[in-house]
């Protein structure tokens, strides 16, 4: 298969940049409509697929990037050894999960729905640049407020917060109060196994 | 899903009892254990059964000098309370009273609900982990690129920087301090032509504009000294106020 000019520029774009490419700024740079440049991605990941490379363009935090196929990454993570950081532990998965659907959230409210101190967790996810302090809530003590970062975003493969896993079922569970949850047959019953 | 074999070999019986309170991730968490393994319906608790599974579990744990963290007993204290409202007759006009339950419940729904958010995360992690993209990424892995731009600095960035600052081997580069002499006979020199005979002159005068420290301390060193062989005399109306310096008929006469 061979690839048009737009395919081309769309690719070489993506390449070259730092970032993720954002589709606005991809129909920006190549002067196309959103509509095209979505045929294009196609067209060059089907290139990609055809030819059996080990990359493939694919979307994340918010824009469009360069990435080796997973198979790889054996073979690829020796490049970073001792580099690359540790997996997250279960304390600070938690935490962030907690984070992000519930942004900006004080320490206080994350404790409050993991019942254990979190200190170490958040200090841990603000070191990994997973979550950042996005100011202060304007209660007595004015405690600090943590949003998640697009670093989050990268690192779970999400394009952006509403792709997290069942969003508006945990934001409308987020909002309810105790009798409310009682009063609302909200929850089918799943199987506790 | 989480391992819970590990869980499963416990037991409450016996000197093989294995308690492995740090493998939970807090008191919703070993609740959430508990009421899993005895099949307990999350939204119809059993409070005073799940009381004393639960203190038990505390009770064995703290017997195994095992350092119990607060937060567990405030849940052992918690279901105690609510286990023995649990067994006293309800009143009649209690009609408003909270269900002790329902918090309870609430809790635990919230917190399983992100427990297994938590749980795709990680298996996001794994996929996301064998994909290599960004350089944006990997710039962060190594400690000194981050770049930031101006007021994106935050605490913890200056925290970071500190430390490593500390961290850094302190090399000192090799310095020679200047040591400027003035030696008092130099000085009674430089003093004879700044308090010519007659009027008084005071010190400030007499040191001059730019004057160094070393040149206040060596000339005042040189004052007490004419002072003490009578050369001059010295006036200070009030502790701090100018101090007004006169030269007397010995300073010529003495060699």
């Amino acid at each position: 298969m061979i690839l048009d000019r737009l395919a081309r520029e769309v690719e070489a774009l993506i390449f070259a940049s730092d970032e993720p490419l954002s589709i606005s700024q991809l129909c920006e740079y190549t002067g196309s409509g959103e509509d095209s440049i979505h045929q294009a991605l196609d067209r060059i990941n089907r290139a990609f697929r055809d030819q059996h490379h080990a990359l493939g363009i694919i979307e994340v935090a918010g824009g469009f990037r360069i990435a080796t196929e997973s198979e790889f990454g054996d073979v690829v993570s020796q490049l970073f050894e001792g580099k690359k950081p540790g997996k997250l532990s279960r304390a600070a998965l938690e935490t962030l999960a907690v984070v992000a659907y519930s942004q900006p959230c004080t320490r206080m409210s994350v404790e409050s729905i993991r019942g254990v101190n979190c200190d170490s967790a958040i200090r841990t996810l603000l070191e990994r640049e997973m979550i950042r302090i996005s100011g202060r809530m304007e209660t007595p003590g004015r405690p600090l407020l943590y949003s998640t970062t697009s670093a989050f975003l990268e690192y779970f493969g999400l394009s952006n917060l509403d792709h997290l896993p069942r969003y508006e079922e945990i934001e409308e569970l987020l909002s309810l109060s105790s009798s409310e949850m009682e009063e609302r047959d909200l929850f089918e019953r799943p199987e506790d196994n | 899903m989480r391992d819970t074999s590990s869980h499963d070999s416990f037991s409450f019986r016996g000197p093989s009892c294995r308690i492995e309170l740090d493998s939970f991730e807090g008191p919703l968490d070993l609740l959430l254990y508990l009421i899993r393994r005895d099949e307990i319906d999350i939204y119809d608790i059993p409070v005073a059964h799940v009381a004393d599974q639960y203190c038990r579990y505390i009770r064995r744990a703290r017997e195994l000098d095992i350092d119990v963290a607060s937060e567990y007993l405030v849940m052992a204290a918690t279901l105690t309370r609510m286990k023995s409202r649990a067994l006293l007759p309800r009143r009649r006009d209690g009609e408003d009273e909270p269900d002790p339950g329902a918090e309870l419940r609430r809790q635990l729904i919230l917190y399983r609900t992100f427990r297994e958010i938590a749980e795709e995360l990680q298996r996001s992690e794994e996929t996301w982990s064998d994909i290599y993209s960004s350089p944006g990424e990997r710039e962060r892995w190594s400690v000194d690129s981050t770049q930031v731009e101006p007021g994106q600095a935050s605490l913890l960035d200056l925290l970071k920087a500190l430390a490593s600052l500390s961290e850094e081997e302190a090399t000192v580069l090799p310095q020679r301090i200047q040591r400027t002499l003035l030696t008092i006979s130099e000085c009674i020199d430089a003093l004879e032509r700044k308090i010519p005979p007659g009027s008084p002159v005071s010190f400030g005068t007499v040191l001059g504009p730019e004057a160094t420290a070393t040149r206040i301390v060596s000339y005042f060193v040189t004052v007490l000294e004419l002072v003490r062989r009578g050369w001059i005399l010295f006036q200070q109306p009030y502790p701090f106020s100018e101090i007004q310096l006169q030269r007397t008929e010995r300073w010529s006469v003495d060699p």
